[in-house]
């Protein structure tokens, strides 16, 4: 901000209303922004795209102030901006719709929009000032909402329209949208996109995070596409159609370094029959899965992330109830039985989130090689554990599955990504069990392990396992599996082999388009 | 006929106002910490805290307000020390409350011993007990029913103005709205710039304001005496009573009011010659069955977690648990 008190103020002429300028934001070692540059024009929709992970909440947050980039300048309608915190992006005009709500329950919607801000009158709150106000705005952009109704009792579309009258209230001119539609259902996302429309037609700004295509396909001016922490690219919407847009995505380098193999297939292992499953939000997240696998055969299932993958792994390891369907593991249906009886029944878990689900950080690796299987021998004896044996089973697993850490007593916290999912794999690999469900096996993790990961996957086929894998790495799918399903929306879009994994035909799939298969 | 007569008039009504008003001030001030997000377990040694230092203030002054305002000073400072340990230095609030339970009770006895050089009570010592306000005309406009609203001390009138007063506090104030978001979503107030902190020490300092006043109508009020202990459980009365009602004004009214009731009526009891161990149990179990029969369903965040935690602890082996199948 150069110019001098006193002098005139610019006029705003400018027809960027956001500009980043290599702005670079790291956590640690993890670079989640790595010299992104953004242009939002004024009056247009802006989505900005990716993956999860991808960094485009981060530099959203960067843009309201909530984080701080580490190198980087932003300019707000043409003038250099230090955004110190959301206050200050507020009175610059911005505002911003978080994924996650911050509403109470039991205020009215109007006492909700006004929080923080209230009209009062004779020191007491003016309720029936803040009533008329919430109608008249939620009237003149499309947000339908009864002002009086307590926001407990109202669904998360309705809270999301509460949560842009906040903003609205606070005078924002550029509205900034983290996944809008994630909670939504798509009744509920047509009427939000034509209330964005309502936002441009008065010459509002609005910034629209999404990793949805046909979406931003929709309803989008400009998209830029990020991966990995860079920007991709930023390209006019009508340039543009969804294979393009997922090859940006995903990255369009695929590697055919194929594993080689033998062909073992024997029988159905796992036999999946019109499964569905609801999301967190009682939506329909798994739409009538059907598949089988066989022992000696790796399945896998691509799809951008959030198309129901998460969900396909919860369901058949117990975590999430079938709403209809059957997924039969040997004769035993998985949907009727809790996740430890189906691990009885033969089933490992490599589960997608390994620090959540999948070891406890401060444990020992002897300990998280236990885990599951205290009860039984060699591990325990009349009810007591053996530790003794429990470590000199977890030494040779370190040995055999190469996790590079000082000991068996070595907390897992303490080891690389790479080595705490080579512990997964090692307790989960060595159970006996016939149908491995593995998730999301090389995410965060180094090429090296990587390379020893799928080593371990290809041993545990030739073995005669049946395996799911679930990956959103096209490259990883191409070298492992047999046979490749890809999921949109729910729905087993198609299958490919993995022998002729054609990136083009599964871009396609992945974007929702079906693909008739001719018997081969 | 005659008994039941007997066992329930005007003299009994006029009673339970009497009995309510000292927990229903606890229970109010309560409200404030509450609504506030703050599990306040210390509302008893507030209390008796009050109650001590009010006799010794109205000893020393000769006057009953100023004994009052050293009891409502004293009970402020245990407040104090509550929001100091558990708002600043984040503290468990129930070990803090009970700590400071614990401090009230021996601070009570040692002081006694050392001031007055007994033990159980301190009686006479020129202890100036509150006021009776008379209103006006009271007489004339309700002949027998006048003692329904004439006849008590000040606090007990506080005691129930409050309730309303509150009631509009939490509804049309910006201070009651606040306090109301703190606790139930502290990440909506802290995104919209309101300080949890000074929020929650206001409201643990309107609690111990309220919680002395309780106090001091039990020394000062209708006995003009300080005892042991004398608070006798009524601070955990208020927790359980605002556990069920969420801390709104109206329903802590109801609760107290029951409460206060069943106080009276079995001290009317007593004098029909029932064994006085029984008859003095009874308040609390007919508060307490009665406030679990009304709110079991609607079972407040606190006792929801408190049950969840405790499955947690009970279930880590759910191997038998049944996965249900969800219908659509």
């Amino acid at each position: 901000m150069s110019n001098a008190p006193g002098s005139p103020p610019l006029l705003s002429t400018a027809a960027m209303a956001v500009e980043l300028t290599g702005i670079t934001k790291r956590f640690g070692a993890f670079i989640a922004n790595d010299g992104i540059d953004l242009a939002v024009r004024r009056g247009e929709i802006h989505a900005i795209i990716g993956e999860n992970g991808a960094g485009k909440t981060t530099l959203m947050n960067i843009l309201f102030g909530l984080l701080q980039p580490d190198e980087g300048s932003i300019r707000l309608n043409g003038e250099a901006t230090v955004v110190a915190d959301p206050a200050a992006a507020i009175k610059a005009g911005l505002g911003m719709v978080h994924q996650h709500f911050k509403l109470v329950p039991s205020l009215s919607v109007a006492d909700n929009v006004f929080l923080g801000m209230e009209v009062r009158r004779h020191g007491l709150i003016d309720h029936a000032a803040q009533i008329a106000r919430t109608q008249e705005l939620s009237k003149r952009f499309g947000l339908h909402v009864d002002a009086t109704e307590r926001v407990g009792l109202l669904s998360v579309g309705i809270e999301q329209r509460i949560e842009i009258l906040k903003v609205l209230v606070r005078g924002a001119r550029t509205i900034i949208l983290d996944e809008p539609t994630a909670v939504l259902t798509p009744q509920e996302s047509r009427e939000l996109f034509q209330t964005l429309r309502s936002f441009v037609a008065e010459g509002m700004t609005v910034i629209f995070i999404s990793h949805h295509l046909e979406e931003v396909m929709e309803v989008s001016d400009t998209v830029t596409v990020l991966r990995n922490g860079r920007k991709v690219a930023t390209r006019p919407t009508s340039e543009l159609n969804k294979d393009e847009l997922v090859r940006m995505m995903v990255g369009r380098e695929v590697s055919f370094d194929r594993r080689p193999r033998a062909a073992l297939h024997g029988d159905i292992v796992l036999d999946v029959k019109d499964l569905w499953a609801r999301d967190d939000r009682r939506l329909p997240a798994v739409r009538g899965a059907s598949f089988a696998v066989r022992s000696g055969e790796v399945v896998g299932i691509a799809g951008v992330a959030g198309n129901g993958q998460t969900e396909l792994a919860e369901v058949l390891s117990g975590l999430r109830p079938a709403s209809h369907g059957a997924a039969w593991l040997k004769g035993q249906d998985l949907t009727t039985l809790s996740p430890a009886a189906i691990r009885q029944a033969g089933l490992a878990h490599v589960p997608g989130d390994r620090m959540v689900r999948g070891v406890d950080r401060n444990a020992s690796i002897a300990a998280n090689t236990l885990m599951g299987r205290q009860h039984r021998a060699p591990w325990s004896q009349n009810g007591v554990l053996d530790w003794k044996a429990i470590a000199q089973n977890a030494g040779a697993l370190i040995k055999s599955f190469d996790i590079r850490a000082q000991g068996a007593g070595d907390a897992v916290k303490r080891l690389s990504g790479g080595n705490i999912q080579k512990v997964v794999l090692a307790r989960e690999f060595t159970n006996g069990a016939d149908f491995l469900l593995i998730d999301q096996p090389t995410r965060g993790v180094d090429i090296g392990a990587q390379e020893a990961i799928h080593d371990e996957i290809m041993r545990q086929r030739a073995a005669g396992q049946a395996i799911l894998l679930i990956s959103v790495q096209l490259d990883e799918l191409a070298a492992l599996a047999d046979r490749i399903l890809v999921m949109f929306n729910g729905r087993i879009m198609g299958e490919v082999a993995g022998d002729d994994a054609d990136e083009d035909r599964i871009g396609m799939m992945m974007a929702g388009v079906s693909q008739q298969l001719e018997p081969a | 006929m005659e008994i039941l007569d007997k066992l329930i008039n005007v003299a009994l009504i006029a009673a339970t106002l009497r009995t309510t008003a000292p927990i229903l001030l606890v229970a109010l001030g309560g409200s404030f910490t509450t609504k506030a997000g703050i599990f306040n377990i210390g509302l008893e040694g507030q209390m008796l805290a009050g109650a001590f230092f009010a006799v010794i203030g109205s000893i020393w002054t000769g006057s009953a307000f100023a004994g009052v305002a050293c009891g409502v000073a004293a009970a402020l400072a245990f407040a104090l020390a509550f929001a100091v340990l558990v708002v600043t230095f984040r503290a468990n609030e129930v070990v803090v409350g009970l700590a400071l339970n614990i401090l009230a009770g021996g601070t009570t006895i040692s002081l006694m011993k050392a001031i007055f050089g007994t033990r159980g009570s301190i009686v006479g010592h020129g202890i100036v007990g509150l006021p009776k306000v008379q209103i006006p005309g009271a007489q004339a406009l309700l002949g027998s029913w006048a003692p329904l609203i004439s006849g008590f001390t000040p606090i007990v009138y506080i005691a129930f103005i409050a309730v309303p007063l509150l009631v509009l506090f939490y509804k049309r104030t910006q201070l009651g709205l606040y306090i109301r978001v703190v606790g139930e979503k502290p990440e909506a107030a802290e995104a919209l710039g309101i300080s949890i902190t000074r929020v929650r020490y206001i409201a643990s300092l309107l609690c111990g304001l309220l919680a002395g006043l309780a106090g001091a109508h039990l020394s000062l009020g209708y006995i003009t005496m300080f005892t042991e202990n004398m608070s006798s459980g009524r601070g955990f009365m208020a927790v359980a009573i605002l556990i069920f009602s969420n801390g709104d004004p109206l329903k802590v009214l109801a609760g107290c009011l029951l409460f206060g009731f069943a106080d009276a009526f079995s001290l009317r009891l007593q004098t029909f010659g029932f064994p006085s161990y029984l008859v003095l149990t009874v308040p609390y179990v007919v508060a307490l069955t009665a406030l679990f029969a009304l709110s079991y369903r609607a079972r407040p965040k606190v006792i929801r977690e408190t049950l969840a935690s405790m499955q947690k602890l009970l279930s880590v082996d759910r191997n038998s648990a049944p996965v249900d199948k969800n219908p659509q």
